[in-house]
């Protein structure tokens, strides 16, 4: 064929390429763009709205964002001055502080950082600058310095300091992205990091707790300030009440503090504290007791009494209090250090504590109001944002005071030849905030030194296995609690996770209900100013609490209003503030994730800014009738709204899982029930799965841990990892080559993508045993199948080679491969081109080099020392790497870069095809894992009347125990979308329904049961049985036969032990263990022991003297200096090794030899 | 046996195009066209690309990745009796009488997308069709072997061998072969799974028309055999479906015959000897496809008819 002449056909082609793909949007997410709208129906649209706008990792991007935009600065006004002890003139202020662009530069520009791939690649990290604007005296002028670069920043992956911030697919393709990839991530020295959320008990509310076995109330709060973290717990002992603090020796009885906090009057603390209620006053009056039996009437000997207890830390220099003072400090700072006292007015303090006392005094009186710590809306989830914040002020405070030492260094020097100018030596320090966020991403360890925590394990390599297994990490909880503990409570389903977590994706294990994942439609929220909420609610009518009479304060009717756990005053019409409030935020006059509730039990509104609330948004129900009508669902599908708009007209709130909690919320719009006052509609029940769940068909059908144990193996699937997965560089990569979007899909899969990064196959399963190679739930494929693609899958591993320079400057070099006398390239190096480097398409097969490193012989030596090469000798010595392994590989791709340190970087990748063989892992979406037990030519296998043969037997048996009804019906449907040319649904709670499917089946001819009937391949006769025969899709699991197999005869040994070495990576031995020892005696084969034990082990002749017992050599006693006695004996080294060990302990062992017959 | 009422197997032609066949085997026996069918899944001899040698690629599909789908292009296949398997021939690697050589160029110069398919495969000239990529779509381009991207390049070297697809299912000739027999199911080989009644539950097989509707209250035959076989033979391309069918039976009794050979062996290796003690017998002696001894003795005549019934087209 002509050139052009192809050209043009390929340009034609090109053009009805993307016509195709049109076509194939208008009828995307089931719909075509005539179709009626129907509420019911199509407000689950809402959801693909909400997902373009937030994202499945949303949450890491906010809180990234908050962090550098907000939280940063923050950061630096907390610490914007650094002074010196020496000089009082001398001063340097922080102004500004900005990520990643210079202040010249317009708002919104980035500057031109790395693209994260070459980052992954070369092995650096994704940073971007951190620049401040400060002001500082030099001499006696003040100079203004902008744009001082302080470090570098890693930047998380899409969020607004990443440079694919905000491009579309093309740019993204140009820096060899995936559009698809999630991001919420960090490429810290050239690994993918995620800082996995955690869980924790909520920060600065009142948790209230008893033991009934002990008869303990307790109420604690944890106070958490950029300064430090400090836990105040009011609790009970012997009926009374105490309030409890780490730095206070001992507990001080209730009435004590509130007296030290200046509420001196008894009637006044009995009325903050009970009410009116006379059956609290009961149970209160003994505290009274107490502190009149202490002689502790007025605040001063209320705050002497507390002063006297408190724990001093000194720090040095500080000057020392007298015991008034520390009382005056303690509960001024120490107590409930969340609240800022100003000017010694307690007031806030003492009504917070009398709040907890209430609290406590509550549940001495009725044991059913406390606080239950797995409930989701106690907890708070920490994000990438916050932890990055508390690392970053950590490293932030060292630098200055790194930065201060140095100037005070300098300005104590009594002359000076120039004018100390403090920039000089501010640069000095810029590497250990970079070096500190590097070190804490790479390692995980999270130590801050002012809270004195020290946590490991943060952050994760993020799984490229594939697209799912990435996509379900960045969803992932992790709680702070102990995996060791037996405990059920924090491991169990919360009925409050409803919509907010994931109900199925926990791994098994210990682990299990401790690791949890974020359902789909879920925000988690970030921190909001209180001030302007707090102004908010005394315009709505809130009564100041510092204003209010103590006597009306718990008077019945008047509820408390608390912002953030702390009250801020009262309302008598709670149930109208709160419409009111919630008016407010569904205008959008504040923020949408401010949540309000009313907790009748308290009598209390809660007011909740903070962050790492999650909450979920739903459609607010109006007089019964949903706001979100089909117009707006249309204004939603012509793109004219987006899902901001929704939230913007009141047609959708976030609800939090407290405000969930005082709110109905109908499931489907029949549920609208006028009877009822229904507050909000649920827009997808499928949303109570997260993305990995999401996959599973029909998974309301199955038993519950299937689904589980899916969500398990959906992540070790292969399949297709990303858009640029070619051009990646990982250790160790899987791909399926021929990957299939599933038959039976959910709206789930379309929402995340799956679709278009699948890993799986639709497999044509016949539901039958066969060959009774089959049991235990192993799989027959079909060899014909395998011959086409089934299951095959490429490896990719990558292998690092690095030239390191020497002091004495020599380097590492590569050399070229050597040749024989023929001139052909010796067997080693056969994958070598003449540059030394394996040839891309090259085959390595065990034993052959694929880079022929060399390192130079002298490289220990000095540069000074033997200059002169010794005639003849070689410079370089070959260090070659050699490929190990079973079955050959190709070379894929060749990559040499310089790293960080200027050190040249190769990395090899070196690919494998494998077809699936005997023993190989297949799951189905079902939790139904089996492996290969055989494979079977075509024509032995069954087919029906059409010809068609299954690619997979499964065995029936894998069915009545394990429940999976799911599997049945998206064969069913898979069949009925086989035979029809749709793609069918199997989502959630809703789906494609059985019936419908059947019905589609007998239009075809076949049976509604799905159950077809089959010949034997074998005989030709058709099988008395009916066979469910469909298709199911498959994945092929990461687990290989050819990675595991391992058998040795001979092999290496320990050196210590002279025992054959341990483990398949060692070439080790397989260990005749101690069940296996105890079988050899007892069947009486004492031979076979000796010969496993210690011949073919580490048998070892020694010397061994008669008279006293110990080791000799060449016939000759040490100890007895003698060749008399001595006695060659055979014994294992071990053994010999043992007695010398116990020799060097000063023991003696002696053997005593005598005939044994 | 008491098939032998009639006088023999007979075939009807149903329907007939050209990549599929859909007859009635009569009167044999449930083995034979059972092994038929086997054989012509697994057995008949046809062409597909072997080995792969690869000059450049700097496409994104790997070179294994490319081979094997280059292995599963179906190549014309007709007059693959005048090719020896590759192991068989005299030659040290592959060569003409063994193998079919194709090349593929290709290299993108445009800023579209090159799609690079089995029409692009450049043959050897060899004097016939034998080897040719199988084209059966409208805009005859055959199968989709790789997209390249600008400056892309493909250039490789196919050798397209003779095989079977017992070894490699890229040799097979039939897409999928349909079989059925019993239609009404009066010989109770199968027993219907059926909620209330298996006859309004079952979809009716097409093939009930072409048998007797049974009496529903006949005592059952316990004797009867199955004799009327509807088979359905699907290729994909490199052979017409007459083709595969006769070869298939051609396969399946040149198996026979190697066994009588060897039954024989005592006798013929007698004869051999009075000859001049050289002994052929054995497979190569019929390697050498349509005048093998075997054809004259078919049943169902050699020239390409069943019978008589009907002809091919």
């Amino acid at each position: 064929m002509a050139p052009s002449k192809r050209k043009a056909v390929k340009l034609e082609e090109a053009e009805s390429d993307e016509a195709f793909q049109d076509l194939f949007q208008h009828e995307y997410r089931g719909k075509k763009l005539t179709d009626e709208i129907n509420t019911v129906e199509d407000k689950w649209n809402l959801l693909p709205a909400f997902l373009k706008v937030k994202g499945l990792v949303k949450q890491h991007l906010d809180s990234f964002n908050y962090f550098v935009d907000v939280d940063l600065k923050k950061i630096i006004r907390a610490n914007e001055l650094v002074l010196s002890d020496v000089d009082p003139e001398f001063y340097l202020k922080y102004l500004d502080i900005r990520v990643g662009h210079k202040s010249s530069s317009a708002p919104g520009t980035k500057e031109v950082i790395l693209p994260p791939h070459e980052c992954r690649l070369r092995d650096l990290t994704y940073s971007a600058p951190i620049y401040v604007d400060v002001e500082y005296t030099r001499g006696r002028k003040i100079i203004m310095h902008k744009d001082l670069e302080i470090g570098r920043m890693p930047v998380m992956l899409r969020s607004n300091k990443c440079i694919l911030d905000g491009i579309n697919e093309k740019q993204m393709a140009r820096f060899d992205e995936c559009p698809l990839d999630p991001g919420g991530y960090f490429v810290v020295n050239g690994t993918e990091k995620v800082i996995l959320v955690q869980e924790q008990l909520s920060k600065n509310r009142i948790i209230v707790e008893a033991d009934e076995k002990k008869n303990i109330v307790q109420a604690s709060v944890t106070s958490s300030t950029h300064e430090r973290k400090s836990k105040t717990y009011v609790i009970t002992k012997n009926d009374k009440i105490y309030l409890k603090h780490n730095s206070i020796s001992e507990d001080i009885p209730i009435v004590i503090v509130l007296k030290a906090a200046g509420i001196t009057s008894d009637l006044e603390i009995l009325q903050l504290v009970c009410g009116s209620d006379p059956q609290y006053q009961d149970l209160f009056v003994v505290n009274f007791e107490e502190a009149a039996k202490l002689e502790v009437f007025t605040q001063q000997q209320a705050l002497n009494y507390v002063g006297k207890r408190v724990k001093t830390i000194r720090r040095a220099g500080a000057p020392k209090l007298s015991i008034l003072q520390e009382g005056i400090e303690a509960i001024a700072t120490t107590i409930i250090a969340h609240l800022t006292v100003a000017d010694l007015q307690f007031r806030e303090k003492a009504l917070y504590i009398a709040t907890m006392a209430r609290r406590v005094v509550m549940t001495m009186h009725n044991p059913k109001m406390v606080d239950d710590r797995d409930y989701v809306g106690n907890k708070r989830l920490e994000l990438a944002g916050q932890l990055m914040s508390l690392l970053f002020e950590d490293l932030f405070k060292k630098f200055n005071s790194d930065f201060k030492a140095n100037i005070d260094k300098i300005l104590k020097k009594p002359s000076r030849t120039s004018e100390f100018d403090a920039l000089l030596s501010i640069n000095i320090h810029s590497n250990n905030i970079t070096m500190g966020l590097n070190r804490a991403i790479s390692t995980g360890n999270w130590s801050l030194k002012r809270f004195k925590m020290e946590r490991a394990g943060v952050t994760h390599v993020l799984s490229r296995l594939s697209y799912i297994s990435a996509l379900g990490m960045m969803t992932r909880i992790s709680s702070q609690f102990e995996k060791s503990r037996k405990v059920s409570g924090p491991r169990a389903l919360q009925p409050s996770q409803f919509g907010m977590l994931c109900t199925s994706d926990t791994p098994e294990g210990e682990a299990c209900g401790l690791v949890k994942n974020l359902a789909l439609m879920t925000h988690i929220t970030t921190d909001d100013e209180e001030a302007p909420i707090r102004n908010l609610c005394f315009v709505l009518g809130c009564e100041n609490i510092l204003g209010i009479d103590s006597a009306t304060l718990h008077s019945r009717g008047n509820y408390g209003i608390y912002l953030n756990g702390t009250l801020i005053g009262t309302s008598r019409f709670p149930s109208k503030f709160v419409t009111e409030f919630r008016r407010l935020r569904r205008s959008g006059k504040l923020s949408e994730f401010v949540s309000i509730y009313t907790n009748t039990h308290q009598q209390a509104v809660h007011i909740a800014t903070d962050g790492g609330r999650i909450c979920r948004p739903l459609i607010i129900v109006k007089n019964n009738e949903p706001m979100v009508k089909a117009e707006h669902l249309l204004r939603l599908r012509n793109g004219e709204w987006a899902f901001d708009d929704f939230l913007t007209h009141g047609l959708v709130e976030y609800l939090d899982v407290n405000e969930e909690n005082d709110s109905l919320i109908a499931l489907y719009e029949k549920d609208l029930d006028p009877n009822q006052a229904i507050t909000h509609l649920e827009i997808e029940p499928f949303t109570v799965l997260g993305a990995v769940a999401g996959l599973i068909p029909y998974p309301h059908h199955n038993q519950s841990p299937r689904n589980t144990y899916q969500c398990a193996m959906g992540k070790q699937a292969i399949g297709a990892i990303a858009y640029n997965q070619f051009r990646r560089i990982d250790t160790l990569l899987y791909f399926m080559v021929y990957p299939q979007q599933p038959m039976v899909k959910t709206k789930t899969i379309e929402l995340i993508d799956y679709d278009k990064l699948p890993a799986g196959q639709n497999a044509t399963v016949a539901v039958m045993s066969y060959s009774g190679y089959d049991i235990e739930d192993a799989l027959v494929l079909n060899k014909a199948s395998i011959d086409r693609g089934f299951g095959r899958c490429q490896v990719v591993r990558k292998n690092t080679i690095q030239l390191k320079r020497y002091p004495n400057h020599t380097k590492d070099i590569v050399s070229g491969m050597r040749v024989d006398e023929d001139g052909q390239p010796i067997f080693p190096h056969q994958a070598l081109g003449p540059d030394g480097l394996g040839e891309i398409g090259a085959r390595v097969e065990n034993g052959q080099v694929y880079v022929n490193k060399c390192v130079p012989t002298n490289a220990g030596e000095s540069v000074l020392g033997h200059n002169e090469q010794t005639p003849g000798a070689e410079s370089h010595r070959e260090t070659p790497a050699y490929y190990k392994g079973p079955e050959p590989s190709y070379v894929d791709q060749v990559m040499m870069s310089v790293s960080d340190n200027d050190q040249a970087l190769i990395k090899v990748l070196l690919r494998q095809t494998r077809r699936p063989e005997l023993g190989d892992k297949f799951s189905s979406r079902h939790g139904q894992k089996g492996v290969c037990g055989i494979i079977v030519q075509q024509e032995d296998l069954p087919f029906n009347d059409d010809g068609i043969s299954p690619d997979i037997i499964m065995n029936p048996h894998g069915f009545p125990s394990r429940m999976t009804v799911g599997k049945m019906i998206e064969l069913i449907s898979g069949k009925a979308g086989v035979l029809n040319g749709t793609l069918e649904y199997g989502t959630c709670f809703g789906g494609s329904k059985l019936e419908d499917m059947s019905k589609i089946l007998v239009e075809k001819g076949f049976s509604y049961s799905g159950k077809d009937m089959l010949y034997s391949g074998i005989t030709g006769e058709c099988l008395q049985a009916y066979i469910f025969f469909g298709p199911i899709y498959y994945q092929k699991l990461k687990h290989m036969v050819l990675d595991k197999m391992h058998a040795r005869a001979r092999g290496p040994r320990a050196v210590l032990t002279r025992q054959p070495t341990e483990g398949r990576s060692r070439d080790g031995g397989l260990r005749l263990g101690e069940m296996e020892r105890d079988c050899v005696i007892a069947y009486g084969a004492s031979q076979l022991l000796l010969e496993r034990l210690m011949i073919s082990s580490d048998a070892f002749e020694v010397d061994v003297c008669n008279k006293c017992g110990l080791m000799g050599y060449n016939s000759w006693c040490t100890t007895c200096k003698s060749f008399e006695n001595v006695i060659k004996m055979t014994i294992p080294y071990a053994a010999k090794l043992l007695f010398q060990e116990l020799l060097s302990m000063n023991i003696a062992p002696r053997l005593k030899l005598g005939d044994v017959f | 046996m008491e098939i032998d009422k009639s006088d023999g197997p007979s075939v009807t032609i149903r329907e007939s195009e050209r990549d599929h066949v859909n007859f009635i085997l009569r009167d044999v026996d449930l083995s034979t066209a059972n092994s038929i069918r086997r054989t012509m899944l697994a057995e008949v001899p046809t062409l597909a690309i072997d080995l792969v040698e690869i000059d450049v690629n700097t496409s994104v599909l790997a070179d294994e990745f490319l081979s094997h789908r280059l292995g599963l292009i179906p190549l014309v296949s007709e007059g693959i009796e005048n090719l020896t398997y590759s192991r068989d021939c005299t030659c040290d690697n592959y060569c003409p009488k063994c193998s079919v050589r194709l090349e593929l160029t290709a290299k993108c110069d445009t800023d579209s997308t090159m799609n690079v398919y089995a029409t692009d495969l450049a043959k050897f000239h060899n004097g016939s069709r034998l080897g040719d990529p199988v084209i059966r779509d409208a805009n005859r381009r055959g199968p989709l072997i790789c997209k390249l991207r600008k400056h892309q390049e493909l250039r490789l070297t196919c050798i397209a061998k003779k095989g079977i697809a017992k070894e490699h299912a890229k040799w097979s000739p039939c897409a999928a072969v349909g079989f059925e027999y019993d239609p009404w199911n009066k010989l109770n080989h199968t027993s219907y799974w059926y909620e209330n009644d298996a006859a309004e539950e079952w979809p009716r097989s097409e093939n009930c028309e072409w048998e007797e509707v049974p009496d529903p209250y006949a005592p059952f035959d316990y004797k009867a055999k199955p004799s009327n076989y509807y088979i359905d033979v699907e290729t994909v391309g490199n052979l017409p479906p007459n083709e595969v069918v006769l070869r298939a039976v051609e396969t399946l009794q040149r198996k026979l015959a190697d066994i009588a050979i060897e039954l024989n062996k005592e006798t013929v290796e007698a004869s051999n000897a009075n000859a001049g003690g050289l002994t052929t017998y054995g497979r190569n002696q019929f390697d050498d496809g349509g005048d093998s001894p075997g054809m004259g003795r078919t049943p169902y005549g050699g020239d390409g008819g069943f019978g008589g019934n009907s002809s091919w087209n």
